[in-house]
């Protein structure tokens, strides 16, 4: 590994750094990829076909595999070996989710990919809260489209014109698979309640597309694609970044820290090799952070010089700051009306076909909490795991020919509703450095606060009113114990994986990290292409903006690096 | 009801792998086996974070069960679950080797579970092993009816794992009329048949 030639540093594989990776080499421009965990291919290492019946423990969700035993996720989950963090005294809970492995959490996420809407960049324009963005919607569209024409999405219909819900321009996504019969039953039920319901944006091929695979409509995409057809950064991204010859990749490198020159510039980054311990730093003409939100803000605050003695670029203390992630919360019903239908295929595309935008732009006050919500909506006669014998009641004690009965009549029959909510960034959510407790090579570990708001709460039981109301409308029965007190119905901050906003972005030095195409105030040369950037979590899942703000970067970057002032 | 001796669906090599960890439960005296979740000299090595997932191998921990706890295991998990029709057996599909994967296994569920599924297992072999037909189908039906928290709790926990471990099975598959895992061109939707049942209970619920 030459460590002298590169034009760039990037630091983490997922949807930033595989998008920014991608552009620049295909720019022209010579990229070492810097990843924490190991190599991973999912071409040769994903279980399409795999049935529960021949994993340990017929798949069940364990500590070492918290999302069930094939879930994507390598060498991680909510914890980490040997990378602790803490939670501060007197904190509500936060939990982390980081896997160790090429492509980063790309390999198992939902695939959901919503646009942020026009009132999402200017969210304190509209009602006094929380922060704008330095840019606005129209300034990114351009970068959507793009997006969703490279990763491949789907969801195309015919134009809404919904408030702060996009439509995307024709060309841009595929159609979606039919409604499943559970989501033709909800819509319904829906529609009596005047909340539309409208097809998912999903980051899978459904129909042809030139140099993809189209989905086989089988298996489940937490596991990951051997054939490409859903959006990762190990099959879409980093293969066409490597085919260009300009991409080198370092795995198992935990980055630690951003090395400056004595006029402040970046010069390269030190990381240590999480296999051999050995500490190792690498050069380059620029740098980019795009190790997720909570890694890029660690790196940032050990990277201490006598310029910077409270960590890079926080000379106003503003890394750390703004965390944001997003609100959810579940309630499943039973629906005897469901039960005892003819055998059919629910496998569907992967994500959800259909899903209910938020509905409520116009009625927030009369709602008493100033943001609101999505709901993704999971049913349908999927493959049986361990919780199969949920499906009784939980008084029933049938057994034989009677159990059997019992269990082919209700197949099919819940559907979960899942609330995905907006949250204000408010002073009480945010990270730093633990004071002691450090890492197994050394290295201080981060320390998280958090404390929902109350925008945050009353939304979460509006969630569980809704959701309860709409089972109610269909005939069903919620099914466990409803909490209607949103303060404990309401996720532990982190749960939802949306984790972001660590280093914003804004108008200058004093109010933000970065301006608004991820370059740090502070050291030009050093770049932020993650979600630490975002200044809002809208309800909308994070990923497709992550990708399509990194693409805006790098091109920006591209050009500087181009006009010579890199 | 199975009235074999129950033959363990595990591959020799395994077993003799697994053989002499029985020593891990409690002897409480007069023959009583204890098992509590802290037993000692259980191996406590999961598949780890990063297990092999194309080609899953068999978890790595110790079994701890005695074949007296699998026949009743066998026992219970067929009065569960019988051969029915086409349908085999739960034990015909091997799941009391599965309760035996699960009980001996490190993760805290499953240590949590232990003691329950164990001590359960050892009262009810009491009752069952030696009994002839209709001695073991009465303990069956008053365990099934009981309402002793301990003895509930047992059957509950037993009965959960009896069904998940069959219905995660192709047999299982079959039996409840899943039909989905098969690679497709498309997904054409719901067929005319379901969405005409669909949109009768929706005329029914007045939507």
């Amino acid at each position: 590994m030459a460590t002298d030639t590169y034009d760039a540093i990037i630091v983490g594989s997922g949807a930033g750094g595989g998008m920014s990776a991608y552009h620049l080499t295909k720019s022209g421009m010579k990229v070492l990829m810097v990843e924490a965990g190991r190599d991973y291919d999912p071409r040769v290492e994903t279980p399409m076909f795999n049935t529960n019946a021949e994993a340990p423990l017929r798949g069940a969700s364990t500590p070492d595999k918290p999302f069930g035993f094939y879930d994507a996720t390598v060498d991680g989950g909510w914890e980490v070996p040997n990378e602790p963090y803490t939670v501060a005294v007197g904190s509500e809970p936060f939990i982390w989710w980081r896997p160790r492995m090429l492509g980063g959490r790309t390999n198992h996420w939902g695939r959901i990919a919503l646009r942020f809407g026009p009132l999402d960049f200017k969210p304190h324009s509209r009602d006094g809260l929380g922060y704008d963005w330095p840019i606005t919607y129209d300034d990114v569209a351009p970068w959507y489209d793009k997006t969703e024409r490279l990763i491949g999405v789907s969801g195309a219909a015919p134009a809404r014109g919904l408030l702060n819900t996009p439509d995307s321009p024709p060309g841009c996504l595929m159609e979606s698979a039919p409604p499943r019969a559970f989501e033709m039953f909800y819509e319904r039920g829906f529609k009596a309640m005047g909340i539309p319901v409208i097809p998912m944006h999903g980051a899978v091929v459904t129909g042809q597309m030139e140099g993809r695979n189209t989905c086989l409509f089988a298996t489940p995409c937490g596991r990951g694609c051997a054939i490409g057809a859903n959006f990762q950064s190990t099959t879409v991204l980093i293969p066409p970044a490597m085919a260009t010859g300009n991409l080198t990749i370092r795995t198992n490198a935990l980055v630690y820290q951003v090395d400056l020159d004595k006029a402040g510039k970046a010069t390269g980054v030190s990381f240590v090799d999480r296999k051999t311990g050995q500490h190792h730093s690498v050069t380059a003409k620029s740098v980019i952070l795009a190790a997720g939100s909570g890694e890029t803000a660690r790196i940032l605050l050990n990277s201490k010089s006598s310029k910077f003695p409270d960590g890079l670029c926080n000379t106003h203390g503003m890394v750390g700051r703004y965390l944001m992630d997003t609100v959810g919360l579940n309630v499943t019903g039973q629906f005897p009306a469901l039960e005892g239908l003819p055998p059919t295929n629910d496998d569907g595309q992967g994500t959800e076909h259909t899903y209910v935008p938020w509905w409520g732009y116009e009625k927030q006050k009369e709602l008493g909490f100033p943001r609101g919500y999505h709901i993704e909506i999971g049913g349908g006669r999927r493959m049986p795991s361990m919780g199969m014998g949920a499906l009784l009641h939980d008084d029933d004690m049938s057994v034989g020919d009677d159990l059997r009965g019992k269990l082919r009549q209700r197949f099919g029959s819940t559907i979960s509703f899942n609330g995905r909510g907006e949250m204000i960034p408010n002073d009480d959510c945010y990270c730093e450095l633990d004071p002691t407790a450090k890492d197994k090579w050394g290295i201080p570990v981060l320390r998280f606060h958090w404390k929902w708001g109350e925008s945050e709460t009353r939304q979460a039981a509006h969630m569980v009113k809704t959701f309860v109301e709409v089972i109610d409308k269909l005939g069903g029965t919620p099914q466990g114990k409803i909490e209607t007190d949103g303060k404990k119905a309401i996720s532990k901050g982190g749960e939802m994986i949306h984790e972001i906003g660590t280093a914003r972005m804004g108008h200058n030095d004093k109010d933000s990290v970065v301006n608004q195409y991820g370059q740090t105030w502070a050291v030009p040369n050093l770049f932020i292409m993650d979600g630490a950037t975002m200044v809002s979590s809208p309800d909308k899942n994070p990923t497709l903006s992550i990708i399509a703000l990194a693409w805006r970067s790098a091109d920006n970057m591209a050009t500087i690096a181009k006009q010579g002032a890199l | 009801m199975s009235d074999q001796p129950y033959v363990s669906k595990v591959d020799r090599r395994t077993a003799i792998a697994w053989i002499g960890v029985v020593g891990a439960a409690t002897v409480a005296g007069a023959g009583v086996v204890v098992y509590g979740p802290k037993s000692g000299g259980i191996s406590t090595a999961g598949y780890g974070t990063d297990p092999k997932l194309v080609k899953p191998e068999k978890a790595p921990w110790s079994r701890i069960m005695i074949p007296a706890q699998l026949q009743t295991a066998a026992i219970l998990a067929d009065f569960i679950l019988p051969a029915s029709g086409p349908a085999p057996s739960a034990s015909q599909l091997g799941i009391p080797d599965f309760i035996n994967e699960w009980v001996s296994a490190p993760y805290p569920d499953q240590v949590k579970d232990r003691p329950v599924v164990m001590n359960g297992l050892n009262a009810l072999g009491a009752q069952v092993l030696k009994a002839d037909a209709a001695g073991r189908s009465a303990a069956l039906k008053a365990l099934q009816t009981s309402k002793d928290p301990i003895a509930h709790a047992f059957w509950k926990k037993f009965r959960r794992l009896v069904i998940g471990a069959y219905y995660t099975t192709p047999e299982g598959f079959k039996d409840v009329g899943y039909i989905g895992n098969v690679p497709r061109p498309a997904d054409p939707g719901p067929s005319p048949e379901v969405k005409a049942a669909v949109e009768a209970q929706l005329k029914t619920l007045n939507l």
